[in-house]
């Protein structure tokens, strides 16, 4: 029995410091820190060498000192940016340039994840179908678009697709829908917000909030009656209420839109402009002139010389509301654009244009500095909170609606369409992780296939899809970069512009490095905390 | 069609006589809610419309497509309703005819794709140029413009541009070494795939000598690519120098024999260790310096050859490094404690409070400026994070920063990086050839990702593994070696294949950066004054080649997680 028991320690039998797993650890960290300060030391001397020369940590003063590393940030960048989210110009800084590409990039990821995630959604779906065929065709565009490289279909959108396309003049029209395909990019029709929307947008969140309450409250009932309330039918119907009366109130609102008009034209309302031009062209009614011009009774030049000849200013909706209305009364016109409202007054002011379209009350304040003012007049006309704008060849521009560049356009497709086939998988095999015995629970239950797919599958099948789905995400982000290869000015190709103009590689490196990690975190943190939220809480 | 009844056991088989019941058929398939109603009525006017611009485009094409599907839908329907299948209605009912939705989308699609179909081949083969002579193709495209037509794909380019894409400018006279490469890997895939296969191999000589030939065959094909030959007037030299040295160790090696059966202490190990290690270098030393090599990377390699090239040493020379920050991140060795980090980073900051922050702000541009002189502050917030999630584990601190930065940027930042900024971390006056560089952080960037990889595969160990391990006395690099990586790696095969087939892709980003790889010749041609603007045709070559490649690669990786039994177990 004695020799069972321990035998107490003796000293020599503690574990010598040498073998100990404690001090060794410590130790070796130790040494691996010096080398790993040893390596960056040796670099940054490398660094501080050959930047010397470069000359890119220069102090005003003469002096070398890495905090005056990003002073560059400060000095004009001088080169210009073809589209950009916020206003630029070539004199602005070399931050505001980058700060336009950090949102370019933001918008075409933006973009990029909403489309993509719509398209591989529809596509994993229809990987499921029980159509053959259907199922067949999600499988070989999958397989296409992740067994070959983003960058090389890029190329081939951007080169070999939507710069082949025709010129302005032959722009293709899909289908007949009001969108233009041509060199010049894609053209899509968009929204033109007029002033009165505002009271639209108060009505939109009143909707909204009205649905949010709706939706609870019989959800309450539901639950105290135990009788099952069409809910989407009743919420629907609400909105429907909440935002026609928006509608209402908002074109019942007296407009704030107007036109001057000079003295040539002899109009007091909105209502005689048809006729004025009708009578200048010799027709009775203007709907005819079209039908006129293709039977050749008329000439499309004295059409020309008849349009009406409108001042506005760019990109304004003013001049959407005006289009419109006149579009819809068949009158010819030709658009005059100016970058402010005084240069578009001088051009009126000058007779460049017949009349003049915007705010009432600015044309009024605008009028009395008008030398001859007594020879115009101000119409108002008709204001409709949210109006659709087309787009519309003039000369060699199209005008109104949305314009995707062909870079843009080239960047979005590509990633839309490399990351929507990744996401199609993510969905499958979310919807297949869900066990079959939960959909026949459902239906055994008597939920309606709506109920089944809400309450039952995606819950389910969202546990699954989430994680992989965020990966994709950030590789859509990160995949972004590759616009400097169709020419798109994202965050990536603007700094590398500022790097070979400023020569701050080490500083530009770092601003790009810290900006696609801000982004990463962003587009991760969202998702995990959403993630968080629908993972199942075990134990 | 489909009435929703199943097929009833021939127990009563004078039933079937058809029976079909209109109004339910009606109440059941089209008028079950208005959605539907709205979505069939949609769906058959674009179906009616799509085919009556087939028929006019390609009339008996479409009509015979037609005609199939109504007399196979019309038999699958009398099956259906005598219910009586055969093996093809039941087919067909189950993939092809389930739903009147199906049943039109079915027709919908097999016309779109057919006319898909015809002018891919139109456009690829009908309308195609395949001749490589310039004249002839200009001849071909006046021809077309004469008529007005739209010409189809000129893939004379493609054609004269072969050998372009795969080798680029690889010199002429050289190409027996390309041809050598093939060889070589040619034979061992195929003494592989004997070797590998067969279980009377399994611990032979054979297969342990093909186990070296692989590990050496990086080397051999780099070599061969590169050139790499004895200098002429050295041959004799270099004999001698591999002959003297080969005798010395191994003599050498039959002395450490000797000596360690003799004197079993641990330290006399080590010595010898030593001293091979030293042998070994001077060996090399004295032979690897009379080779030379001939070609110059930067100008001998280009297209598929670099992309092959690039992608392989990527993913070869990630491996070590992908492993060893996967243990590095997982490691569990106690951190540095809590006194001395604080105390330290203390320290450090005041010391940049001091010398850095106090001039920073004596005369601040902007806010900016101050922000940016704060910096110092910095480093205890770091310091707090590397405790909190660390616990002051230096080398798992380093391991995740690492990865989760390389993971966190594009690969084209990565590759611009050693581009632009290697050469300003090196020391002044060193020149590093674009190609390595570019081939360095292809693999710095696999390493993170491989990292992320191989991390999946430890934590699906067991922990019963480690333990099992470590009770049966093993150290910790036996434990590793012998127990954990084995299992870990063969479960991350089918990801180390994805990764690569990514990285396959990936190498294109290359031609951004200035190296003419595949895709950087496929940009080429459309510059060349024969093939002026020719970009489509190129691009669809390299389509196909990259399509197949990772098809290629994915199906046998398929094929090897089920010879390994991946999954299993």
């Amino acid at each position: 029995m004695a020799e069972l028991s321990p035998t107490p320690r003796k000293k020599q039998d503690s574990i010598p410091f040498w073998r100990d797993g404690r001090v060794i650890g410590v130790f070796g960290q130790i040494i691996f820190v010096i080398f790993v300060l040893l390596g960056m030391a040796w670099l940054l001397g490398n660094v501080s060498d050959n930047i010397g020369e470069l000359g890119s940590f220069r102090c005003p003063d003469g002096t070398e000192s890495f905090s005056c590393g990003f002073n560059f940030l400060g000095i004009d960048a001088q080169f210009d940016i073809a589209e950009s989210v916020i206003a630029y110009d070539p004199s602005d800084s070399y931050a505001r340039a980058m700060t336009v590409g950090a949102l370019n990039t933001l918008k075409v990821s933006v973009f990029g994840i909403f489309f993509a995630t719509i398209l591989g959604t529809f596509t994993g779906i229809a990987r499921l179908s029980n159509n053959w065929l259907v199922s067949n065709i999600a499988k070989w565009y999958v397989d296409f678009f992740r067994n070959t490289p983003l960058l090389l279909q890029l190329f081939f959108i951007y080169f070999g697709v939507i710069l082949l396309f025709p010129g302005i003049r032959e722009a293709v029209q899909p289908l007949g829908l009001p969108v233009y395909l041509s060199q010049r990019g894609i053209n899509l029709p968009g929204l033109s917000f007029l002033p009165s929307s505002r009271i639209l947008f108060l009505f939109l969140f009143a909707a909204l909030v009205t649905v949010v309450i709706i939706w609870v409250l019989l959800g309450m009932r539901e639950q105290r009656l135990g009788k099952s309330i069409n809910r989407v039918l009743w919420c629907g119907l609400a909105f429907v209420v909440v935002m026609g009366t928006g509608w209402f109130v908002a074109t019942a609102v007296p407009s704030s839109q107007a036109i001057m008009v000079s003295s040539s034209l002899p109009v007091s309302s909105f209502e005689d402009i048809p006729g004025v031009v009708a009578e200048r062209l010799g027709v009775s009614d203007l709907a005819m002139v079209e039908t006129a011009v293709a039977d050749g009774s008329l000439e499309a030049a004295a059409v020309n010389d008849a349009a009406l000849t409108i001042c506005v200013v760019k990109g304004g909706a003013p001049e959407t509301n005006l289009a419109n209305q006149l579009i819809a009364a068949n009158v010819p016109y030709d658009v005059d654009r100016s970058d402010r409202i005084d240069q578009a007054l001088r051009a009126f002011e000058k007779g460049e244009c017949e009349l003049i379209v915007g705010r009432s009350s600015v044309l009024t304040t605008y009028q009395a500095t008008l030398e001859n003012s007594s020879q115009s007049s101000i119409v108002s006309i008709d204001e409709m909170p949210i109006r659709v704008s087309i787009p519309r060849i003039e000369g060699l521009n199209f005008q109104g609606g949305i314009k995707m560049t062909p870079s843009f356009a080239a960047i979005l497709i590509g990633l839309v369409l490399y990351t929507g086939a990744f996401i199609a998988e993510i969905v499958r095999a979310g919807m297949q992780s869900v066990p079959k015995g939960q959909t026949e629970a459902a239906r055994a239950l008597g939920l309606s296939e709506g109920q089944r797919l809400r309450l039952i599958i995606l819950p389910q099948a969202m546990r699954v899809i989430i994680p992989p789905l965020t990966s994709q995400y950030l590789n859509l982000a990160k995949n972004s970069s590759l616009a400097i290869a169709v020419g798109f000015a994202d965050m990536w190709a603007i700094s590398y512009t500022t790097l070979n103009q400023s020569g701050r590689a080490v500083q530009v490196f770092l601003i790009v490095m810290a900006s696609y990690l801000t982004l990463s975190l962003i587009i991760s943190f969202l998702l995990n905390w959403y993630n968080r939220r629908i993972s199942l809480v075990e134990r | 069609m489909t009435v929703q009844q199943q097929n009833l056991p021939s127990s009563k088989p004078e039933e079937h006589h058809i029976h079909f019941d209109m109004r339910r058929f009606v109440r059941e398939h089209i008028l079950r809610s208005w959605l539907l109603a709205v979505w069939l009525v949609v769906l058959t006017y674009i179906t009616a419309v799509i085919t009556w611009g087939q028929l006019q485009s390609a009339t008996v094409v479409t009509a015979v497509v037609i005609l199939i599907w109504a007399v196979t839908l019309i038999m699958t329907v009398y099956n259906e309703l005598r219910h009586k299948h055969n093996p093809m209605t039941l087919w067909l009912k189950a993939n092809l005819y389930s739903s009147i939705t199906n049943v039109l989308l079915t027709l919908l699609l097999t016309l779109l794709i057919f006319a898909g179909i015809r002018s891919f081949f139109d456009y690829a083969f009908t309308r195609a140029n395949f001749s490589p002579i310039p004249e002839v193709s200009d001849a071909w495209e006046a021809s077309y413009a004469e008529t007005g037509q739209e010409p189809g794909a000129n893939w004379g380019a493609v054609i004269d541009n072969m050998r372009n894409m795969l080798v680029f400018r690889y010199p002429q006279e050289e190409s027996w070494r390309l041809y050598a490469v093939l060889g070589y890997l040619g034979v061992m895939l195929l003494a592989s795939t004997v070797v590998y296969s067969q279980e009377r191999f399994r611990r032979s000589r054979l297969r342990r000598a093909m186990n070296i030939l692989w590990v050496l065959t990086p080397i051999i094909t780099f070599g061969l690519l590169l050139g790499v030959a004895v200098q002429p007037e050295l041959v004799m030299e270099t004999l001698i120098t591999s002959v003297v040295s080969i005798a010395v160790l191994g003599g050498l090696f039959f002395f450490t024999k000797w000596v360690t059966t003799q004197y079993p202490v641990a330290w006399l190990g080590l010595v010898m260790g030593l001293i091979w290690v030293a042998m070994l270098a001077g060996a090399l030393y004295l032979i690897v310096g009379n080779f030379s090599v001939k070609l110059n990377p930067d100008q001998a390699w280009g297209g598929l050859l670099l992309t092959m090239i690039i992608a392989v040493f990527a993913i070869v020379a990630s491996f070590p490094l992908g492993v060893l920050l996967a243990l590095g991140r997982r490691s569990h060795i106690r951190g540095v404690p809590a006194w001395l980090t604080y105390g330290s980073t203390a320290l450090l900051t005041l010391y940049f409070l001091v010398t850095s922050t106090l001039p920073g702000l004596q005369d601040p541009a902007n806010l900016f400026a101050i922000i940016l002189a704060l910096w110092p502050l910095a480093i205890p917030v770091a310091a707090y994070l590397f405790q909190k999630y660390f616990k002051g584990n230096v080398v798992a601190a380093f391991c995740t920063v690492y990865i989760e930065v390389i993971r966190g940027v594009p690969l084209i930042t990565v590759l611009f990086m050693s581009i632009i900024l290697f050469p300003i971390l090196l020391p002044k006056g060193t020149e590093v050839l674009s190609t390595w560089r570019v081939m360095v952080a292809a693999a710095m960037f696999a390493s993170a990702y491989l990292a992320e990889n191989v991390r999946g595969g430890l934590q699906a160990i067991p922990r019963g593994q480690y333990e099992a391990a470590e009770s049966i006395g093993l150290s910790t690099v036996q434990k590793y070696r012998l127990i954990v990586l084995p299992q870990a790696i063969r479960v991350v095969i089918p990801a180390i294949v994805g990764q690569f087939i990514g990285l396959f892709k990936d190498t294109t980003l290359i031609a951004i950066v200035g190296l003419v790889e595949f895709l950087g010749v496929a940009n080429l041609i459309s510059a060349q004054t024969d093939w002026l603007g020719v970009r489509r045709e190129p691009y669809i070559f390299l389509m196909l080649i990259y399509f197949a490649g990772s098809w290629v690669m994915a199906a046998s990786s398929r094929r090897m997680e089920k010879q390994m039994g991946v999954g299993e177990r």
